[in-house]
């Protein structure tokens, strides 16, 4: 009886517009990535996929996020020994990366994406349990030591572009753990001076490839640096863009650049371009604005948190989707380099969408709680 | 927040991580707006350029016909790999050298040419790769055709010449204009582009504007790597007029095989009708195969061929008729007469003329074949004498000789539809030059010019121009080749931007008759020496023929002085004709090279034509020997 009655309070309490706007971006993603290949199988697997997504989803809000947290070093040993078994003859090979593990009845899937769960909850569940100090050195060694695991061994696939979607995680953990905004300042001061010292060193002594510096130069001149490969990418991107103008395609989907095949992986990582092609100006700027709602309600579940674990995990989840739409559609774009990060709930696959479903039934859990002790 | 702490100003921190999302999202929202709104439209066109391509769609040549219809060249359609310069831009093409050349079995230094010649072009143009391609070259392109997108099989129109060497001269052929020709303005004008094929050479030179149609395209939508997904829009191509010759193939054929059993079998037939200039035949020997031009220049065997046609010593591109320039020996003694009568060095009545067995200037004696007295002039004629000219010319002088050029003509091109006509050599041209280098112009010139040596050179169809003239008793015409264009219906819809409105047919324009004026007793005289020639016991008596009366004249031109006159340094054999002679419906020329005599081997020639002619066209009283027929 008082289980019954508990269930019809969450019902009642549960955040319905976070919910239902994740979904509606979902769902757009849905019709994108018809859009970007409809003659292909990638918008009905997408269909499973949020079908999965959404049980995982209703599944994490109806559990404790507590209980879930408190089982944190399970799942982020398990994590570990799948990203260990994507090295061994497990996993499979792609475009010249190791970032898949194919199991049999599970099928194939991309730990690294998962990885990130049990890596926010171990974090969550070891700086949670802080008390209201500024951030110690051993702290940061620790949540480093926590946080560097996945990311040695996606490092081994080598999967940069997953590491990097990793960064924002821990910086947001440090972040809200409370430490000095002088570090915060050196921080970004040290990378403003390293970043480009590094460039210069790294052409200087080759240690940075000819492929490598063209992949950034391109993004300044796509039509002169490597105008064949990632230029190629980034002024194909550019174009569909800026064709899409204020109303997109209205109606020519026979003629767009993705179904000419002039736009390279338009269903996956280039999925915000057939956006913009296909929508326009109104359409982008609407995706973004729900974005920007959806993140800001879920900030605000943060800021109602009871503990301190929910409210970080709340923020890495923030914090890395954030992270990841401003890469992935920077790229898009042509403002940013092009590196293979997907579009949180729009880009094709199945493991993307479950894990930020996954995350954002935790920010849903972690909100259905804020009343209770 | 639910639990406090104000240590870490937890608040604030997680506004800060707020707000700096914003700016990000804000930050993508202004470029978006640049990218879409502001350069819209240009990204519009940018992709619009990239996925639509215009594929011309060549017209086919006008056909060129005979005088009785019957096909002289014809377009036929083959197919070619075509090679488009957009999927190139984005590779090194000096990859695709060996490839293409392995693959597709073409001169490796071709392929390197036209991969030159396509990227100086503009992205969507593309060039022929190989013509006339056969099914292993098009399995191979449709089997590379993910590997190698910018080859793609076209069917397109191909020049044919069914005839081969037969009649090539005149013919002429068919090529990509040369990167000499884009730079000349003439071209220029016209808009021509690489890749262009336009006539070089012969009839299709001449008259390449109404030969040539106008290209049509298809406008077809692309993927990223030039495959070719739908067609949005044909505009057919209208094709050239078809051109109807004033040929006579028969006659023609008839030419050229008495040129191939000739002795030397070099030379030229001209066959014209004097009435109007139209040319039944012109054959020149040796010939060449324009088909060789038109499939050969792009494998090695056919570019073989192709330089072997141009450094053969016995020049087979070369056409005799227009461009050859020989000394017309005896045959200039007619227009000599002419001349001679109208500036009243001679009379009717009194025009005899010491032969003398030949003529001494200076210390030099000059001889004559025979010793003919003091013969009148058709007696000079009808045996050639070659003593009564040498006085004759003495006697009128040098600036009566060049008056008489004039009058002929001989310092001009006769005007024939055919590019590239040489222009006859003549005292009047070298005089200047004598004059200033050798000091005066020495009577001894005066006497070898009158019986067409030394400073007289004559192309075969000025030379068979004159002699028609005097046939015609002084109308001179044009030798021409065009018949008429036949019209050409219009492509579309008037008021369609893909409109072509049609061309109208026309017949040859005729420049205004030229009349070499004369008293009609001077002709007669004129006349009855060429009548004598073949009829009364003259020079080509060999080949009276019974009921068909032939007027000529025989020439044997030297190359080189007496005694050296042997094998490759014998005589010309000119002979010169037209009959019937008193109201000629045909004039023949016939010169062959280096073979001795003019009637022993030049007048049989011409009546081999005449007999030919007569098959064709009988006329009561004469008869043509049956085995003549059987040879055939």
């Amino acid at each position: 009886m008082a289980a019954i009655l508990e269930k019809r309070r969450e019902l009642r309490d549960l955040d319905w517009q976070t919910a239902t706007i994740a979904i509606l971006i979902a769902s757009f993603g849905v019709w994108q990535i018809y859009n970007a290949a409809p003659t292909e199988g990638f918008w009905s697997k997408q269909i499973i996929g949020v079908g999965i997504a959404l049980a995982a989803f209703i599944a994490v809000c109806m559990t404790d996020y507590r209980r879930i947290i408190d089982a944190a070093p399970v799942f982020y040993a398990i994590g570990l020994v799948l990203l260990l078994l994507v090295l061994t003859p497990l996993g499979a090979q792609s475009h010249g990366q190791k970032a898949w593990l194919r199991l049999p009845l599970i099928g194939q899937f991309q730990p690294s994406e998962f990885v990130k769960i049990p890596t926010v909850l171990m974090l969550a569940k070891y700086f949670g349990a802080k008390k209201g100090n500024v951030l110690t050195f051993k702290e940061m060694l620790i949540g480093g030591a926590i946080w560097g695991g996945p990311v040695l061994l996606i490092l081994l696939e080598p999967d940069v572009g997953q590491v990097i979607t990793y960064v924002p995680i821990l910086a947001a953990v440090f972040f809200l753990s409370g430490i000095k905004v002088r570090y915060v300042v050196l921080a970004v001061v040290a990378a403003a001076v390293m970043v480009p010292t590094a460039w210069y060193v790294g052409v200087k002594t080759g240690k940075i490839k000819r492929y490598q510096q063209e992949r950034i130069l391109a993004i300044t001149n796509p039509e002169e640096v490597d105008p064949r490969g990632y230029g190629y990418h980034t002024i194909q991107s550019t174009i569909t863009v800026g064709k899409g103008g204020l109303l997109g395609l209205e109606g020519e989907t026979e003629t767009s650049q993705s179904v000419l095949k002039f736009l390279p992986e338009p269903h996956s990582d280039f999925i915000f371009a057939v956006t913009a092609e296909n929508t326009g100006f109104i359409g982008c700027v609407s995706l973004l604005l729900a974005y920007a709602v959806l993140m800001s309600r879920m900030i605000a579940g943060a800021r109602q948190s009871t503990d301190r674990a929910g409210m970080l995990v709340i923020m890495s989840v923030v914090c890395a989707m954030a992270f990841q739409i401003f890469m992935n559609v920077g790229m898009a774009l042509g403002t940013l380099p092009v590196i293979g990060v997907p579009l949180p709930m729009m880009s094709a696959g199945v493991s993307a969408i479950l894990t930020t479903f996954v995350a954002i039934g935790f920010v849903v859990s972690v909100k259905l709680r804020r009343f209770v002790n | 927040m639910a639990f406090r702490d104000h240590v870490q100003n937890l608040t604030a921190r997680i506004g800060t991580i707020q707000i700096l999302v914003f700016i990000l999202l804000a930050g993508l929202g202004v470029r978006l707006y640049y990218l879409q709104i502001v350069r819209g439209d240009y990204f519009a066109e940018r992709a619009e350029n990239q996925r639509v391509r215009l594929i011309p769609i060549p017209a086919p040549r006008g056909a060129i016909l005979d005088r009785n219809g019957k096909l002289l060249v014809d377009s036929r359609p083959t197919y070619n790999v075509v090679l488009s310069h957009e999927p190139l831009k984005q590779i090194n093409v000096n990859d695709r050298v060996d490839d293409y050349s392995r693959g597709l079995h073409i001169d490796r230094q071709f392929v390197v040419e036209r991969l030159n010649l396509i990227k100086k072009q503009n992205d969507f143009e593309s060039m022929v790769l190989k013509e006339n391609v056969d099914m292993g070259d098009i399995s191979w392109v449709e089997s590379h055709s993910l590997e190698f997108p910018e080859l793609r099989v076209e069917l397109q129109p191909q020049r044919f010449y069914p005839l081969g060497t037969t009649l090539a001269h005149v013919l002429g052929y068919v090529g990509e204009i040369s990167p000499k020709q884009l730079e000349e303005d003439e071209y220029k004008e016209k808009g021509f582009r690489p890749g262009d094929i336009i006539g070089k050479g012969g009839l299709e030179q001449y008259y390449d504007q109404y030969l040539r149609g106008h290209d049509g395209y298809r406008k077809v939508l692309v993927d990223s790597r030039g495959r070719v997904q739908a067609e949005l829009e044909v505009i057919p191509p209208q094709s050239g007029q078809d051109l109807v010759t004033t040929i006579d193939l028969d006659l023609q054929e008839e030419a050229e095989r008495q040129l191939a059993n000739s002795a030397t079998k070099r030379g030229t037939v001209i066959v014209m009708d004097p009435n109007n200039g139209e040319l039944f035949a012109m054959a020149s020997a040796p010939s060449f195969d324009p088909n060789v031009f038109v499939r050969g220049s792009t494998t090695p065997e056919g570019r073989k061929q192709i330089a072997a046609y141009w450094q053969d010593e016995l020049r087979p591109l070369y056409n005799r008729a227009i461009q050859g320039r020989y000394p017309p020996g005896s045959t200039f003694k007619i227009p000599m007469s002419v001349g001679a009568l109208q500036d009243k060095a001679i009379t009717v009545a009194h025009s005899n003329v010491l032969c003398g067995g030949g003529i001494t200037v200076g210390n030099k004696f000059t001889r004559c074949m025979g010793s003919h007295g003091s013969p009148p002039l058709d007696y000079a004629i009808t045996k050639s004498c070659d003593g009564y000219y040498y006085h004759l010319g003495l006697k009128w002088g040098i600036e009566g000789m060049i008056k008489m050029i004039g009058t002929f003509e001989f310092d001009k091109r006769t005007g024939i539809d055919l590019p590239n006509e040489k222009i006859p050599q003549t005292p009047k041209t070298w005089m200047p030059w004598i004059v200033k280098h050798e000091g005066s112009w020495k009577d001894i010139r005066t006497v070898y010019a009158s019986v067409g040596q030394d400073t007289v050179v004559m192309t075969p169809i000025s030379m068979l121009r004159a002699i028609a003239a005097v046939g015609m008793r002084g109308k001179e015409f044009t030798p021409h080749f065009l018949k008429e264009f036949r019209p050409i219906g219009a492509v579309g819809q008037e008021g369609d931007i893909a409109y072509i409105p049609p061309r109208p047919g026309f017949a040859y324009q005729h420049p205004e008759a030229r009349l070499i004026e004369m008293e009609p007793a001077q002709w007669d005289l004129v006349l009855k020496g060429m009548w004598g020639v073949v009829n009364n016991g003259g020079t080509a008596g060999s080949i009276k023929m019974a009921g068909w009366e032939i007027a000529g004249k025989t020439g044997t031109a030297q190359v080189a002085s007496l005694g050296m006159d042997k094998g490759k340094n014998k005589d010309h054999a000119w002979f010169d004709s037209f009959a019937p002679w008193n109201k000629p419906e045909i004039a023949v020329l016939s010169l062959i090279e280096n073979s001795g005599f003019g009637a022993a081997n030049s007048a049989p020639v011409a009546k081999g034509i005449y007999m030919e002619y007569l098959r064709k066209h009988p006329h009561d009283g004469v008869t043509v020997p049956e085995t003549e027929v059987a040879k055939k």
